[in-house]
This record gives structure tokens, sequence and C-alpha cells, in this order.
């Protein structure tokens, strides 16, 4: 069950813009390399001016529309990571564009409705008249609209949740998805020695081909794996923490690829029932890395649960682009409702992006153009991911496949182990691999 | 198949949620046999308190006041909603009397999905104190809220059975139950006895809500529906015996717990409350088919 209310809240959040004439003469892209974004990792200490290239010259000049699907419906909603990227291009806007360009950025957002999500991609091309999407978070938007994208040849920048997010040829995600972020989680618990692995996710569509990296990992480890699939809301947490800690027994790990509040209740209803120390250890996908979750379990799950992160620990991190990040966040980012966090860190990650590719454009910001120029980019130092982010030509993208893995510390989510490769005994990250290399670790 | 000792902390946490669901049960029951209304935002009314509650112990207000607000705030809500829409609503039927509580539910739900948003993972909990200390019984830890909850059920089905049989409000109210017009004209004062049956099962919703968030989970979605066990109960009890209540909500609790470790059944587990009202339901028209026939 992807939702269990019956009312679902609509919050739609666009921006309110005239569209601008493309033209395709004198269009011409640049490769563009490396870290050398105005907005990306070179950006200096301090301020929010570093992310446009004319300080304090707010941008005139005609915009360039791009758009985002994001799903926003009661307990799913992905809107801080469109938000974010709304915040992003408007510290741009106001510091001298994209060569004197604003950028117009329009969010939509759906309900896990497929016709919805259809209309929404037709709204955007159309009426909205984007040139490039970029921030696109959805349950299933992958899987309705790629076909819609690789016919108009639009490459998405994406946080990828939906399979196709990763397999097809027009869609890179900055972040690894619920598959290759559990594979992160069985990954440390496996290197830990457990006897068994426990991995328990929501019943939604997609479980199998999210357990299949998991399975496969502990198999090549001859590691004995159970999964579980609950159905959410969870009407019991304690017999779901029973049930899991009972399957692994004291030697295992329990591994949940769970939204944030379903694995808070999980796990505190193992604390309530003294369960936390009956395993060797607890594990998480990357939904889990909030400090929301650190501070309400408290410091008895210090060094006990450990958690996948597929972006650079904000609090631990003290690097130029996550000052920069902070700052908008602080200035422009009024909306984004979670603050600090992997959602808002991704939403930065794709506007930086986007950016970075759009200043290599040169001439006219058609569709052809700008998505030629998101295609090219390559080996780029984002700042919030361990390796280098690269788009490129290849059949499928994981251009994340690197992880850290923290773990609460006192209420704040600590690093416990850093940059470390996804294993290539999952057959997807193994495919990607060979077709696109494996990718260099940032600096 | 699980072992006897694999059921047992099954059996535990089944009991302390029947017990919950069974103080529910009563209250939904007490109120539809006061004013023939099914009362379908008995679960959001509890999670808009528990949140309320949460939000005053997360700015620094001391536990017993957010507990407190909670409770109180699911009392005035449901008592303002029978006084306002309980006369106007008193003789339509009782669909339309339970859609127009629906009404409520889902007001109180958009309002909850807006101000306490899950946006950006945020996530709360509401723990009681009762949590961190407990007992063994042989290999299963038991806390004391768990205890609470099962204790609750019965303190409540006790206290409100003796309640309606020895007290005047409560011999007033099994008499609307009885005939709401008859028992107006006898000189009762219908509306005060109403706004007593909606006080006490608001004040019944915030406990609920209260103990449900700690049970299970501070979420408005998760805790907004489980009205449906409670309501299953009070099916099951045909919306007239609190005893009957009590022992449908104990089975639902224990038989969705008992299912859990089932691999086979496990996530058919959330079906209980359904089957068990289906099955119930149709057990009770089968009987009185055949006590018509044999009329």
């Amino acid at each position: 069950m992807l939702a269990a209310a019956t009312a679902m809240v609509t919050i739609v959040g666009c921006s309110s813009t005239s569209s601008t004439t493309q033209t395709g003469a004198g269009t011409s892209t640049t490769p563009t390399t490396a870290s050398s974004s105005s907005g990306g990792a070179a950006a200096g200490a301090g301020g929010t001016s570093q992310c446009g290239s004319k300080p304090g010259v707010t941008a005139s000049g005609s915009p360039i529309n791009l758009g985002s699907i994001v799903t926003d419906q009661p307990g799913t909603s992905f809107t801080d990571i469109a938000y974010m990227a709304q915040a992003y291009f408007n510290c741009v806007n106001a510091n001298g564009g994209i060569n004197g360009h604003p950028i117009s950025y329009h969010i939509v957002t759906e309900q896990t409705n497929p016709a919805q999500i259809a209309a929404d991609a037709k709204q955007l091309v159309q009426s909205d008249n984007v040139v490039g999407i970029v921030g696109n978070t959805s349950i299933l938007e992958c899987t309705i609209n790629h076909a819609y994208w690789e016919h108009l040849g639009i490459s998405v920048i994406d946080s990828g949740i939906a399979p196709e997010c990763y397999s097809t040829p027009n869609s890179a995600a900055v972040n690894m998805g619920p598959r290759y972020s559990s594979d992160g989680a069985v990954q440390y618990a496996l290197a830990q020695h457990v006897s068994k692995v426990v991995f328990d996710q929501s019943n939604v569509p997609g479980t199998g081909y999210i357990a299949a990296g998991p399975n496969a990992l502990a198999a090549a480890a001859h590691v004995p794996v159970v999964d579980l699939t609950e159905n959410v809301p969870i009407s019991n947490a304690n017999s779901v923490a029973i049930k899991e800690v009972q399957d692994a027994g004291p030697n295992g790990a329990v591994v949940l690829n769970f939204t944030p509040p379903e694995a808070l209740i999980i796990l505190q209803a193992a604390q309530k029932l003294g369960l936390e120390d009956r395993v060797k250890l607890w594990g998480c996908s990357t939904p889990c890395n909030t400090d929301f979750l650190a501070q309400a379990l408290g410091p008895k799950w210090n060094n006990k649960l450990f958690v996948n992160a597929e972006l650079t620990p904000p609090d631990s991190t003290n690097t130029p682009s996550m000052q920069l990040y902070k700052a908008i966040l602080q200035q422009y980012g009024s909306k984004v409702s979670g603050g600090v966090g992997s959602f808002s860190q991704m939403g930065f990650t794709e506007a930086e992006i986007a950016v970075h590719a759009l200043e290599s454009v040169t001439g006219a910001y058609t569709v052809t153009s700008v998505n030629t120029a998101f295609k090219a980019v390559q080996g780029f130092d984002t700042g919030m991911l361990c390796q280098l982010w690269t788009y490129g030509s290849y059949p499928m993208h994981i251009p994340n496949n690197s992880d850290y893995t923290v773990t609460p510390d006192n209420g704040k989510m600590a690093q416990a182990q850093g940059c470390t490769q996804i294993s290539s005994v999952d057959p997807q990250i193994a495919t990607y691999r060979q077709a696109a290399g494996t990718a260099q670790l940032a600096s | 198949m699980p072992t006897w000792q694999d059921l047992q902390p099954f059996l535990v946490s089944g009991l302390a949620l029947g017990g919950v669901y069974a103080l529910s049960g009563v209250g939904l029951v007490v109120l539809y046999r006061a004013t023939g209304v099914v009362y379908l935002a008995f679960g959001a009314v509890g999670a808009m308190g528990a949140l309320i509650g949460w939000s005053m112990i997360h700015v620094g207000a001391p536990g017993w006041t957010g507990w407190l607000v909670c409770v109180l705030f699911a009392g005035v809500v449901t008592l303002g909603y029978g006084m306002l829409f309980g006369p106007a609503l008193a003789r339509r039927d009782p669909l339309v009397k339970a859609v127009a509580t629906l009404g409520l539910t889902l007001t109180l739900f958009g309002a909850m999905d807006l101000l306490w948003t899950t946006g950006g993972g945020q996530s709360r909990s509401l723990t009681l104190p009762t949590d961190s200390s407990g007992f063994m019984v042989g290999q299963v830890q038991v806390n004391w809220t768990q205890v609470i909850g099962l204790a609750a059920g019965v303190v409540i089905t006790g206290g409100t059975a003796a309640f309606l049989r020895y007290t005047k409000l409560g011999t007033a109210m099994r008499a609307m139950a009885n005939d709401r017009e008859i028992t107006a004209t006898l000189g009762v004062p219908v509306r005060r006895v109403e706004a007593a049956a909606w006080l006490g099962c608001g004040i019944l919703a915030g406990i609920a809500g209260l103990l449900l968030a700690d049970l299970v989970a501070l979420d408005a979605t998760t805790l907004t529906f489980l009205v449906i066990s409670s309501l299953s109960a009070a099916l099951i009890a045909r919306l007239a015996s609190i005893a009957l209540t009590f022992a449908a909500a104990l089975a639902v609790g224990l038989i969705h717990d008992l299912l859990t470790p089932i691999q086979a059944l496990s996530n058919y587990r959330d079906m209980t409350p359904f089957v068990l009202a289906a099955a119930a339901l149709l057990v009770i028209s089968r009987h009185r088919v055949m006590s018509a026939g044999r009329g």
C-alpha cells in the first residue's frame, strides 16, 4: 500500500514566469569536467554570493525554464528536494544568474497517480516550456515518464526511487535509491561478520527488485538472509521488532528500509522491549540518516544502529560546498521543512550539477543545448558525494555508487565508516561499472 | 511454525494493544447507545491531541501537561462537535450521522498533515516514563506501558459497566439507547446526557491517542485509522454489549499480533479486524434469519 490515507493534501508550488522563445541558432556545448562550477566544490567560504558569477546582481535576462515532478501526499513527501533546488536557483538568480539569465523553476506535485504523472510531464514541456528536468523525486515518475523523456531527448537529473531511475539512458540520479542504499547497509553488516541478515522493508511495489541487491551480497558472503515486508503504516511496531529480532538471532543483523517515521517506530519499539542488544547490530538505508531520528532514539543506539549515507555527512563536514549549502538553506530555504539532511542535500546537489552544466552552454538555452550539457557532465566534484559525478551516454546510470556509514551519536549522526564502494556483487552495479568504469573518489 | 516460546512476546504485545482497542471500543459503544452516532473521528481527535501534547513537550513543557492537554483536547473537540452538530443530526439516519463524523476526521487529518508534516524525513515520538521500566515474565520483557494498556481496557470496561448500571446518568444513557423520544418525555435532560456521552467518549479518545502514540506510533495516519480495529470490536458486539466489545477487542489485538511470526500469514494480519467483523456480522445475521424462520 503506497499510502494508507483516504484524503490527500495537494500542495502545488509553481513559479510564475513567462516562457521564453528558444532558438537553436548558434547553440553549442562544451564538455564540462572537474570542479569548476561557481557554486560547486570550488566555492569559497562564507555567504551565498558564491553561488553566482556576479555577486549581488539580479539576473534580468530571459529565463531558462527548468521543471520538476515530486511526490507529495500524506506520509510521503519529497517536496524538500525540489524546494532546496529552488533555493539554490534563487541564489543563482540573485547573483548574476546563468550568464545573466535567471532560472525559472516549475515544481509540480503528484500523488502516485500514473495518469497525473504523465500529464505533469506534458504540462511542463508543452505549457511551461521547460528545457530541462532537474530535481524529480517520485515513487513512480521514472517508470511512467522515462520513455517520454527519451523521446524528447531530455536527460533528467533526479533523485531516484523506481528501478527505471537507474536502468534507463535518460535518468541520472544523485542518490543511490533504495536498492543500492540497502546494499550499502547490508554490506556494512556483513563486514562486521554477522551470522544472519534480516532485511525488512515497506510492502510497496518493487520490493523484490530492492531485495535482490542485499540478497546477492549476503549470498556471496554465504550468510543466510531473511526477507520481510511490512504493510505501512505499521499498526503494531512491537510485534514487528520482536519478529525481526527472533529471525536474526543474537549474532545477526536487522537491516531496515523504511521512511524515517516507520523506521523510528520499529527501533523505538525494540528499545521499549529491551531488544536493541538482542542482535549484533541494526542497519538502515539512507532515509534513517536524519538528526530527527538520532534525537528521537537517544544514546542507546550509539554504535548500535548503522545507517547508509549516500551523501557527505553535513554535521561533520566543513567544506566550501557544505558551507554554501548551509548558507543557501538559511537564506533561501524557508520552504525546506526538514532543514539540514539528505533530502535538502540532494536538491542542492542536483541544482549544483544543473547550474554547472548550464554555465557551459554558449548560445541559446534550448532542449537540445541544455540536455547535451547535462549529458556532458563528467567527473564533477559536487562536494556532496563520495565520488565524482558523471552523466554520460550510457544505457543505465548509477553515478553515485560509493557511500558512507553513519551512526547516532547523542542526537546527531556521526560518521562510522568513510567512503566505501558498493560491491559489484550486485549485478546492476557490475553492469554499470562495466559501462561507465569506476568513478574517482572526490577530493 | 513458531514455537510457544516464540509466540509469548506477541501474546504480551497483543494483549496490550487489545486493551487499548477495548477502551476505545467501549467509548464508541457508549456514545452510540446515547446518541446513535458511530464516531469515526475517534482516532483523529486522539491523534491530534497526541501531536499537540508532543509539541508542548518538544518545546520544554513538563510531560504531564502534554498528556493532560492531549486528553483535554480530544474531550473538548468531541464535546464541541457533539454540541454543534448533534442536535441538527439527531433525527437523521445513522449513516448520515456517521458520515458527518467522517467530515470531522478528514478536517483534522488535513490539519495534522499541514501542521506536523513528515516532509524532509521528520519523525516524532511520544514516550511515557513507564516505557523504561518493567519486569520479565519467563523470557519475555514486559514494560509498564503495556501493563497500563491492558489495565486501562479492563478498568474502563468494568467502570463503564458499573457507571451505566448504578448511576443516574448511566441509567439515563441506557434509557436513551432504548428510546430517545420516550426518555425525553419522561423529563430526562437529553442534551445534558448526550453532552456527557460526547465528553466521555472524547476523553477516552484522548487516553487511547496517548497510549497508542506510545505503543504504536505518533503518526497522524496510523493513529487516525487505528479506529478501525476498535470499531470492528464494537461492531462484533453489535454496538450494544460492553463486555463483548472488550472480548472482541482483545481478540483483534491478540490475533493480529500472533499472526506476525507466521511467515505465510504475516502480511495479511492487518485484515484481522475486517475479517473478524465480517465473520461476526455473518454469524449474527444467520442467527437472526434462523430465529425468524423458527418464529
